[in-house]
Parts: structure tokens; C-alpha cells; sequence
């Protein structure tokens, strides 16, 4: 039931389970911090649906959904 | 590596290096004041920053490297702080490296720390926003911290100015006796990979460091691999590289902040304890700040106050430049009565020009003034995130409606500021945009034409829409042309938009100051000495041939055409007397007609014949080339009432309406025709008549963008105007 933080619309507890891409942006977005086990949460999304912003480790940041899509999911309790 | 520094003879090299929004270029002004300069890396358009301080008696050249989370480098523009670090692509390795962390997140900052390790270059820790660690309730043992990484850990408060004593101290011990921290201990497997492409390399005889070898195994699109070459056989060699990494586990694109962080994971044990209420500022203020209805509430109040800046508050300060300008000239015009060449020079051309650089300032500085403040306190992140998605579908993105929103009060401010754009590729369509944007030097020219043609007609309803219309005119048509430009022409890769949202921050009154300072004068000297040149140039191509054959002409046919008034002569002795003045409109006309511009126009009126212009039309329109706002005073001088007329004069808007078609297929007809009035506006509204604006992007990016630009947008005005009159003379 894992899901992509791209189509998440809610704020919930995530741990991010994969960067399921090889792309120059993934490794952006792990540079950052974005890594299989760090929790993450959506914490706003912006008044056009897009971006959304992500809350991770105390900092805040902000990516659109189709760079979101790169990681993958699940929700924790 | 160190023996450099001993010789006394050159100035020791130290770079900032640092994530942004860690205060690095708060601390870079701190250090230096006002002793730096803004000049362009080779090649690219990131700007470098230098600036000088003394320390120990010693000279230090300080270089502001540009933030960056990583030293990934998908473009040319990133490779820069791998190349300044390790000195390529003319640039010179630097002695000691200044890492700025932001003490409230130290893990992720010291990323970038731990990849340049890789270099071997000495470096100094500095723990910036020590307060806001302290107030978040991070306790952070910076001693621990020192004897781990191996260097001079120091903490720091940039803004205030709190621990630069301690930093340049631990330069200055540094200096003496550098310390490295210690590389991460690569994995087996990443050792072969490296040793795989450096092998592959050598045989292509390219040659690359270990760093670069790594750089181009880890970063998918790499820019180091693009510059290496040999694009038949590097991709096969990277593809075994990542094989290699790939049999054990691990993705390629993310093995490399996976290990570090696992490095650092480990360096940070024990160090760091008490992380807690980090966001509760920052989480109540966004919930109003970027609310669904009170955030956009706020963002297009913030953004009035500041486009009303540009276009009303920077009104009084631009006119008292204007007379400021004007009193110069008849300051200095009697006394060089006797040479009319020279006057004209000095007081129209020189002058005029230093004047016409002058007059942006105050936009630039209030712009740059709201830039300081909009991104210092935090709130140009929170801007750009709720806009992001009007513009990314064209290839620009939040971070563009600063600039744009600007371009309509003026493109050059405008221009500038797309500096806050960190994506080059957004940032290059940004500033090719923003000229298309309605600005205040096109509202003249709509103002004349509307009230001449469109009011009368179609009464002022009709009218105020149609000035409201046009000045979207611009903006309809670049947006489309954006999102052609991005998938056809650019060739740069996009990057993806990645926006951190640093906590809210008093902005400081030096920082703010000393960015205004910096542009105001960048501008004045890079894009000013241009515009000045521009202006001469043209004031030379209006003002020559001037034979006195022209003017014995003109005076003749008006004296021939004013016999039967009484008094006469009289009224020419007098030169204050209407009739006087009027022969004086008369002769600058003929002036203008005689003059090369003048001439080139009449030669060029079959180019704008499809779009309804006769050559006065043409002539106005190319001598409105330097500054569009021209147009009016030239107008004025071409239809004999002098320079002096505006937008609003009623003298200048009857004889636009009765001027007639002398010759051709449509001799007697009026030259003004509704077609033409709209086809005329939609030139204005679509050319790039300004070069300032040339000046600045070419500044800004580089004069073949700058080139390119102009003529994309002239041939797009010229095409739009002829399609505007063919279809409207038609219906």
C-alpha cells in the first residue's frame, strides 16, 4: 500500500521506503535528506494544489508534486 | 597544497562555502563591507563575488562561492563551486575554505562539507545562527564537534556580528597551521568505480581528478562527464562505474548522500542533543501566511506595496533626476553656444544619456530594497511557493513573479532581480519574459493613441478597456511563447524546484543597505556605461548630416507660407514669438527628416508599409529604438511642433488625426486609421524598444541572449503589427 509523497493530500506521519529513481533530481532530493527510513509529513499545500510542502527532521521543504512522485511512501502510526 | 600560501606575494585565497540560507553571504559582508565586486564567473552567468579584507597583515581575497546544497553538478553554472574549489576552468584553488553551517541543521549542511573534503583543501567550520540554535533548543558540543571533524570550529550570529573575532583568529591560526577534516572512507566498491572511470579516461586521454571521477559516477547528467568529452565512449565506461555500485545494493543517483550521511551519522554521535520546538514560530506564522485564503490575501497586498513603489513612489525621485538633468543642461548649454555641434553633443547626447542611466536608479533600489526585506525576513520562499504553480507550466516558477510583476513598472529592475531565481534555466526565461510586460514607458504611447483615436469614437469606457487590455498584451503573448522556448530552444536541463522554507528572520538595516548599494552600482557602471553609449550613438544619427541648406530651406517655405500674416518679420526678429517657435518646430522637423535616422526611415518605410506606417510613423518608431518613450518628443518634432509636446497635448493628437497619405496608392487617405492606431500600439507593446534593457540582460546573461532577444522581439512586434493591420484594415 506504499504511495508515491506526490499524491499524498493529507498531513500524516511518512517514512519514505525508496527513491524509486535514478534521475539527476532524486539524487537532488537525497542530497537534502530525502532517504529510505527518514519521516517525512506534508505539512502544506499550496493554494493551486501544487507544490507541497514537507516537513522533515525540523526543516521545511518545498517541492513540487511531480518531484514528490520520485519518493515513495508508506504511513506510519 | 599549503606551500602556496608562504609566498607573501599574491593575496591568500579563502572561499565561503555554504547551503543557502546559512547567512553565508551575510557573514561574506561582514568580513569584507564594501570592499568586494560582483563579476561573472568565465563562460557562465553565475555571478562571483570578491572581496578583500587583511588579516594578521596578511591580504585575503574572500570569494562568496554560490549556495548549493551539494556539489552535484547537472549544468554548467554548478560545476562552478567544484571548479573554484579545485581549481578549474580559470579559476584558482583556494587556500583555506570557510564552511558556513547552519547551526540549526547542522547533519544536512555538513553534507556539502564532507563532499569537499574530498578535495584536500584546509577549512574552518563556522556554526552560523548560533541563536537560533540556542533558541530552538539545540545544545551542540562545538568542541566535540572540533575534535572530530579535525579543524577550528567557531560559532557565529552573522547578523549581529557575534563570533567574527573567534573566526578570523581561527583563519589566521589556520593559515599557519592548516587543518583538513577527514575524508569519509569510501566503500570497496566505489574505490573500483572510481579507478573504472579514471582508467576509462586515461585511455581517452582525459585527464580528471578522483573528486571529478566521482562527481561524474554519482550525479546522473553530470556536468563534469559533459565536459569530459568523448561522448562515444564515456557513457559506456560511467554505465560500468554504476554497475559496479549497482551489484551492491545501492542506487547510483543516491549513494552518495546515503554513505555521507551515514559518515555523518556517525561523526555526529553524542554531539548534537536537545533538538525540540523548532518550527512553532515558523508553523503558527505560515498558517496565516500561506493559508488558502488569507496567504494570497496577504502575497498580492505585499506585492501592491511593492509594485506601487516602482510606480508611484519611485515617481518624484525619477522627475527630480529628470530636472536635476535638465537644469544641468541649461547649466551647461550657453556656454558652448558658439559650437552647436559640441553643445548638442554634450547637453542631447551626454547629458541626456547620464541622465536616462541615473533615472533607473530609484526603481533599482527600491526594487532591491523589497528584495532584501522580502528574502531576508524569509517570506520571498513563502511568495514563491504559493505562486509556483501559475508559472510552471511555461518553465518559470514562483521565484518569477518578483521580476515579472516588476517588468511592468520596468523591465531593467525587473531584469535584475531575476537574480533570485537559482535555477539558471528559469532564470534565462524569466529575464527573456519580463521585457514583454507592460511598462510604464509604453503608457504614453497608448495614452496619445487611445485618446486620439479611440476616445473620440468610442467614448471612454471603451477606451479605459482598451488601455487596460494592452497592457496585456505583452504578457499573453510571452507566457505561450515561454513554454514553446523551454521545450524547443532551451538547451540547458531543468532543475527541479526545490524551495526551503528558512524560518522567519529580522532582516538586518546593513544587510539591506549593502544590497542596494551593490546594484545601484553594478548598474550604473556595467549596464550604465552601455546605456550612455547607446544614447549618443542615436543622438548622432538624429543630429547629422545637419547642412544649413536644410534649414535655409525650411525657413524659406515657411516665410513663403506665412507672407500674408502682418508683421511678419518682426515676429522672426523676436525669438520668444509664437511665429518664431514655430519656424523653429519647423526646422528641427526638417532636421529630423534630413537626419541619417531620418533618412533610413523614409528607406525603410516599405518594411512597415504591410503594417499601415508611413515614414514618419517609421521614423518615430525606429528613433524609439534607444528608450520607446522617445517616441512622443520625436513625434512632436516630426509633425513641426517641437520636442516639448506629451501624451496628453491636444495639439499633437489633432494633427495626428488629420495627417493624410501624400502619395501612393493611398494618397489623401488618413494615415491614422483604427488598424493602424492598434498595430502601432501592438509594436510598442511587443518590441524591446529600450537599450537599457539590452544593456542590462546582456549584463545579466550575455550579448548573444541580448542580441537574440531583441531581434526574436522586434520580428514578433513587427509580425504582429502587420497581422494587426491586415486583418483589421480587412474587416
Amino acid at each position: 500500500m506504499n504511495k508515491t509523497l506526490g499524491e499524498i493530500h493529507h498531513d500524516r506521519a511518512l517514512e519514505i521506503v525508496a527513491i524509486s529513481s535514478n534521475c539527476a533530481r532524486a539524487g537532488r532530493l537525497a542530497a537534502l535528506g530525502f532517504l529510505p527510513g527518514s519521516r517525512v509529513r506534508v505539512s502544506r499545500i499550496a493554494p493551486l494544489g501544487d507544490p507541497i510542502s514537507i516537513e522533515m527532521a525540523g526543516q521545511e521543504i518545498s517541492v513540487r508534486r511531480a518531484e514528490a512522485d520520485l519518493i515513495e511512501v508508506k504511513e506510519v502510526a | 597544497m599549503t606551500a602556496a600560501i608562504r609566498t607573501p606575494a599574491r593575496a591568500v585565497r579563502i572561499a565561503l562555502l555554504g547551503n543557502p540560507n546559512t547567512g553565508k553571504s551575510t557573514l561574506f559582508n561582514r568580513l569584507t563591507g564594501l570592499r568586494q565586486h560582483i563579476a561573472n564567473y568565465p563562460g557562465i552567468t553565475v555571478e562571483k563575488k570578491v572581496g578583500a579584507m587583511e588579516l594578521g597583515g596578511r591580504k585575503i581575497e574572500l570569494v562568496d562561492l554560490p549556495g548549493t546544497y551539494s556539489l552535484a553538478a547537472a549544468s554548467p553554472d554548478e560545476r562552478v563551486v567544484m571548479d573554484s574549489l579545485g581549481g578549474r576552468a580559470g579559476n584558482a584553488s583556494p587556500d583555506l575554505i570557510v564552511c558556513v553551517v547552519d547551526a540549526t541543521n547542522i547533519k544536512r549542511n555538513l553534507l556539502l562539507v564532507s563532499e569537499a573534503a574530498e578535495l584536500d583543501i584546509p577549512m574552518v567550520v563556522v556554526l552560523n545562527q548560533w541563536d537560533a540554535a540556542k533558541r530552538n533548543g539545540l545544545r551542540i558540543d562545538t568542541t566535540l564537534l572540533a575534535d572530530r571533524l579535525g579543524v577550528p570550529v567557531v560559532t557565529t550570529v552573522a547578523k549581529r556580528g557575534d563570533g567574527l573575532d573567534d573566526l578570523k583568529k581561527a583563519i589566521v591560526h589556520s593559515l599557519g597551521e592548516p587543518r583538513h577534516i577527514p575524508r569519509i572512507l569510501w566503500p570497496e566498491f566505489v574505490d573500483e568505480a572510481r579507478d573504472i572511470v579514471l582508467n576509462g579516461l586515461a585511455q581517452c586521454g582525459v585527464e580528471a581528478t578522483g573528486p571529478e571521477a566521482l562527481r561524474m559516477i554519482f550525479d546522473t547528467d553530470s556536468a563534469f562527464a559533459d565536459r569530459a568529452g568523448h561522448k562515444d565512449r564515456l557513457p559506456g565506461i560511467l554505465k560500468a562505474a554504476r554497475e559496479k555500485i549497482r551489484e551492491h545494493g545501492m542506487n547510483p543517483a543516491s549513494v552518495e548522500p546515503v554513505l555521507h550521511y551515514r559518515h555523518l551519522e556517525a561523526l555526529l554521535d553524542g554531539v548534537i542533543s536537545g533538538d525540540g520546538m523548532v518550527a512553532r514560530t515558523r508553523d503558527s506564522v505560515d498558517a496565516l501566511l500561506l493559508n488558502r485564503f488569507w496567504g494570497t490575501l496577504i502575497f498580492f497586498g505585499v506585492m501592491y506595496v511593492v509594485f506601487q513603489s516602482l510606480y508611484a513612489w519611485a515617481g518624484p525621485m525619477m522627475d527630480l533626476i529628470a530636472a536635476g538633468t535638465a537644469w544641468v543642461q541649461s547649466l551647461i548649454s550657453p556656454l558652448l553656444e558658439g559650437t552647436p555641434m559640441i553643445q548638442s553633443l554634450i547637453s542631447d547626447g551626454i547629458i541626456a544619456g547620464v541622465g536616462g542611466v541615473l533615472v533607473f536608479l530609484p526603481q533599482i533600489l527600491l526594487l532591491f530594497f523589497f528584495i532584501a526585506l522580502l528574502e531576508d525576513t524569509g517570506y520571498l520562499a513563502r511568495a514563491a511557493f504559493l505562486m509556483d504553480k501559475l508559472f510552471g507550466w511555461c518553465g518559470l516558477n514562483g521565484k518569477s513573479f518578483v521580476p515579472l510583476l516588476s517588468g511592468f513598472a520596468c523591465a531593467i529592475p525587473g531584469v535584475m532581480a531575476a537574480r533570485t531565481l537559482e535555477d539558471p534555466k528559469a532564470r534565462i526565461t524569466t529575464i527573456l519574459m519580463t521585457p514583454f510586460m507592460s511598462c510604464s514607458a509604453r503608457l504614453p504611447v497608448y495614452v496619445l493613441l487611445i485618446g486620439a483615436f479611440v476616445e473620440p469614437t468610442h467614448g471612454p469606457i471603451v477606451a479605459g478597456w482598451t488601455l487596460f487590455l494592452m497592457h496585456f498584451v505583452g504578457a499573453a503573448v510571452a507566457m505561450p511563447l515561454a513554454w514553446i522556448f523551454n521545450r524547443c530552444v532551451m538547451k540547458i536541463k531543468t532543475q527541479p524546484f526545490i524551495l526551503e522554507m528558512p524560518d522567519y528572520r529580522v532582516p538586518t538595516l546593513r544587510n539591506v543597505v549593502i544590497r542596494m548599494w551593490e546594484r545601484g552600482r553594478e548598474f550604473v557602471i556595467r549596464a550604465g556605461t552601455v546605456i550612455l553609449a547607446f544614447s549618443v550613438i542615436i543622438w548622432a544619427l538624429l543630429y547629422f548630416p545637419r547642412s544649413e541648406e536644410v534649414a535655409g530651406q525650411a525657413r524659406a517655405s515657411f516665410i513663403a507660407a506665412h507672407q500674408s500674416e502682418p508683421g511678419l518679420a518682426d515676429a522672426l526678429e523676436d525669438p520668444e514669438s509664437p511665429l518664431s517657435k514655430k519656424l523653429d518646430h519647423r526646422i528641427e522637423g526638417a532636421y529630423i527628416e534630413q537626419s541619417y535616422l531620418g533618412r533610413f526611415g523614409k528607406f525603410a518605410q516599405p518594411v512597415f508599409d504591410p503594417a499601415g506606417f508611413d515614414w514618419k510613423i517609421t521614423v518615430g518608431v525606429l528613433s524609439s529604438f534607444p528608450a520607446r518613450e522617445v517616441i512622443i518628443a520625436t513625434m512632436g518634432i516630426i509633425y513641426n511642433l517641437g520636442a516639448d509636446v506629451d501624451e496628453e497635448s491636444d495639439d499633437l493628437r489633432k494633427i495626428l488625426a488629420n495627417e493624410k497619405w501624400r502619395d501612393g496608392p493611398r494618397a489623401g487617405q488618413p494615415v491614422y486609421t483604427l488598424p493602424v492606431v492598434f498595430a502601432l500600439m501592438v509594436f510598442f507593446a511587443l518590441c524591446m524598444q529600450c537599450g537599457a534593457t539590452v544593456a542590462v540582460i546582456a549584463r545579466e546573461l550575455s550579448w548573444s541572449w541580448a542580441v537574440g532577444s531583441f531581434v526574436t522581439m522586434t520580428a514578433l512586434a513587427w509580425g504582429a503589427a502587420v497581422v494587426v493591420y491586415q486583418i483589421g484594415s480587412r474587416l
